[in-house]
């Protein structure tokens, strides 16, 4: 008897039914997208190739920014900080000290981890909106010491790094680092730890007391959302070959992140990915269309997206049943 | 069973608190010795008194923007990251009222003395808050009222769109020059101590203002209304608060506060449309200095904030941008140490 009952689930039927063939179907996809971007640089020309580059920024930006935020719920809203980080350990390693660019990756992406373990223990504690403010506030503090450092960070005037021929080494780079950004995503969706910081978003004092260790959890996703915009930020700076604080610890780009992890949906594994696809080339086209609407209407799109869809493109997918409603969501 | 923070961790706090005064002190010894002298000789009773006097009169427009922001806080939860460029539309009001519709014969009476200049601000204050209060409760109803009470990134986000829009349609009609109206210059000499005539004005105009709502919140009956609201939604709806329209109202005021503040820095600087930026996070700071959704303590917090601004641009040489770090670490100590502000906030639910 109770076997029957456990072999027959009523309304999950149909998904489980269709669901090899639909994993091997999105197999297909994903490896035909993989080549896709492997032969990207091959097929077309520079600009092309940039422009496919500052995407996959956005996508480990906002993937990234789901870590804590997403899945954990502590909203950043300093979340550049951490890129800007990595922006300039990488100027500086680069300009004053000689690393190969690709040496000095790492470094910046642990200096974001350092800055945020550093500033996490005690911004951790803060809820809601302190929480995302205190984040502000702190962006705005590195972009003042950025900007007045100038023995180490050029001040207002930034840092010009040698020139080079970058464009294909940061496409591979930044295609690697969106890669390890969204399989890392994906593993923390379905895995316990991910579970955890679930249970963090939804009710912290009851995950305490199921024996969550929370201090722990939210330092840890925290950390974790800070390497790859490090490491991306590095590898930003090297794509441009100047970077100054104005525009690297810029707000905008925190709102840029944040919107997409929210368009496509938020404490999703894909949904960030989704997001920066459809909003970056959306930016970039309107920009190039009708450049003096571009942020109006950016704006109102935020608005838009915020009030109609707060659960962003995977939520609906999920209300129709075409993904399957994970435990994170 | 919560997880007790381990020894270290201190440990290692208090030895980067202790290396990040001790290190520059050590390695920058000479150079701090010469500051110290150097400060030592500016600082004498009439200019410090001028710093400090000065610092009163920033510390009062301060005080009215973050009145506005604290209210809209204190009432509805929301981060309301517009705030400045609410400021910004006040500023740009004043323009186009005192450039474009004022008749160039009638310039000459808004500076003849003292009196007439407080006039002029009071006649633009006039045509100008009706008008931003109904855009904020514009505002409110359009786009925020399906909000209030969710999580908190939602009206963060919003209120982040809200304020791109304004600043680029802004851009677009003003262009991103630096505009000033022609307002009184000179100085009000009072013993040892000369005060610009639009900073004058504008704190007299801050105090006023600031009296009104002090008034308004304690003795109105929709300002007790107000702020039985802030302390709790439910138990004020219980009581026949209609709360939405406590809401729809609380916006409004708080825009029209904040374009009060844009008038008022409209006469003492340049500004363009981007100005808002500059005030928002230190109306954060200010506000959480004071306590949140606290009248009393975005009065203090604004005028302390003006005050070590002051004294900060004053003692050090390159006091501009230290000025603006002033204000983001005491955001964030405040935040850590005491997030309840000096006076103490509504509390938390």
């Amino acid at each position: 008897m109770s076997r029957r009952v456990l072999e027959v689930p009523a309304a999950g039927a149909s998904l489980a039914e269709g669901l090899p063939a639909r994993k091997a179907a999105l197999r297909l996809a994903a490896a035909l997208a993989l080549l896709a971007f492997l032969l990207w640089p091959s097929l077309v020309n520079v600009y092309q190739v940039s422009f496919v580059f500052f995407g996959l920024q956005y996508v480990v930006l906002a993937s990234s920014w789901n870590v804590i935020s997403g899945f954990t719920g502590y909203v950043s809203f300093g979340h550049v900080a951490f890129f800007g980080i990595g922006s300039y350990t990488t100027a500086i390693l680069m300009v004053k000290l000689g690393w190969p660019w690709y040496l000095t990756l790492p470094v910046a992406g642990f200096l974001a981890v350092a800055w945020a373990a550093f500033i996490g223990f005690p911004c951790l504690r803060l809820k809601g909106p302190y929480f995302a403010i205190s984040m502000m506030g702190l962006n705005e503090v590195l972009r003042v010491v950025a900007l007045s450092w100038e023995s180490l960070t050029g001040g207002g005037l930034g840092i010009t790094m040698p020139n080079a021929e970058n464009s294909v080494s940061t496409y591979y780079a930044g295609l690697a680092v969106a890669a390890l950004t969204v399989a890392m995503c994906y593993a923390i969706a379905h895995s316990r730890f991910g579970l955890r910081l679930a249970a963090i978003r939804e009710d912290e004092t009851a995950a305490e007391a199921m024996g969550v260790p929370t201090t722990r959890y939210k330092m840890y996703a925290f950390m974790l959302s800070a390497f790859w915009p490090g490491v991306i930020g590095g590898l930003v700076a090297y794509k441009l070959l100047y970077i100054e604080p104005d525009s690297t610890f810029f707000v905008a780009i925190t709102v840029n992140m944040i919107t997409m992890a929210m368009l496509g949906g938020k404490g999703t594994a894909l949904g960030p990915v989704i997001g920066a696809a459809i909003l970056y080339t959306a930016q970039e086209l309107v920009w190039w269309y009708i450049p003096w609407l571009h942020l109006i209407a950016y704006g109102a799109f935020i608005i838009l997206i915020v009030l109609f869809m707060p659960r962003g493109i995977m939520g609906f997918f999920i209300d129709r049943g075409w993904v399957a409603k994970g435990v994170i969501q | 069973m919560v997880e007790r923070t381990p020894r270290w961790v201190y440990a290692i706090y208090l030895a980067i608190a202790l290396g990040g005064v001790c290190l520059p002190l050590v390695l920058g010894w000479e150079g701090f010795v010469g500051w110290l002298a150097q400060a030592r000789s500016l600082a004498t009773f009439d200019s410090l008194m001028q710093v400090l006097v000065s610092g009163i009169l920033q510390g009062g427009l301060y005080a009215v923007i973050a009145m506005g922001l604290t209210m809209i806080f204190g009432v509805m939860r929301i981060i309301n990251v517009a705030h400045g460029e609410f400021l910004m539309v006040g500023a740009y009001m004043a323009f186009v009222f005192f450039t474009l519709l004022l008749p160039e014969e009638l310039h000459s009476l808004f500076t003849a003395n003292l009196g007439m200049a407080i006039l002029g601000v009071g006649v633009v204050l006039l045509i100008c808050l009706p008008l931003t209060f109904l855009f904020g409760m514009g505002v409110q109803r359009l786009v925020l009222n399906p909000v209030v009470g969710g999580p908190e990134l939602t009206p963060l986000l919003i209120t982040f769109g809200l304020s791109l829009i304004l600043i680029n349609t802004f851009i677009s009609i003003f262009t991103s020059d630096f505009r000033a109206i022609p307002y009184m210059s000179g100085a009000l000499v009072v013993g040892n101590l000369a005060l610009g005539y639009p900073q004058v004005v504008s704190f007299i105009v801050s105090a006023a203002v600031t009296g009104g709502v002090f008034g308004f919140l304690k003795f109105s009956r929709l300002g007790k209304a107000v702020r039985a609201t802030a302390q709790n939604s439910e138990v004020a709806m219980v009581c026949g608060i209609n709360v939405e329209r406590i809401y729809l109202y609380t916006f409004g005021f708080g825009t029209a506060l904040a374009a009060t503040g844009g008038i008022l820095v409209s006469i003492q600087l340049s500004f363009f449309p981007e100005i808002g930026g500059i005030y928002i996070l230190r109306s954060f700071a200010i506000i959480i200095l004071g306590g949140r959704g606290n009248y009393l303590g975005a009065l203090v917090g604004g005028i302390l904030l003006g005050v070590i601004e002051g004294f900060i641009s004053y003692l050090v040489s390159q006091g501009s941008q230290l000025q603006e770090l002033a204000a983001y670490t005491l955001l964030v100590f405040m935040l850590l140490v005491r997030p309840q502000g000096l006076l103490g906030g509504i509390a938390d639910e």
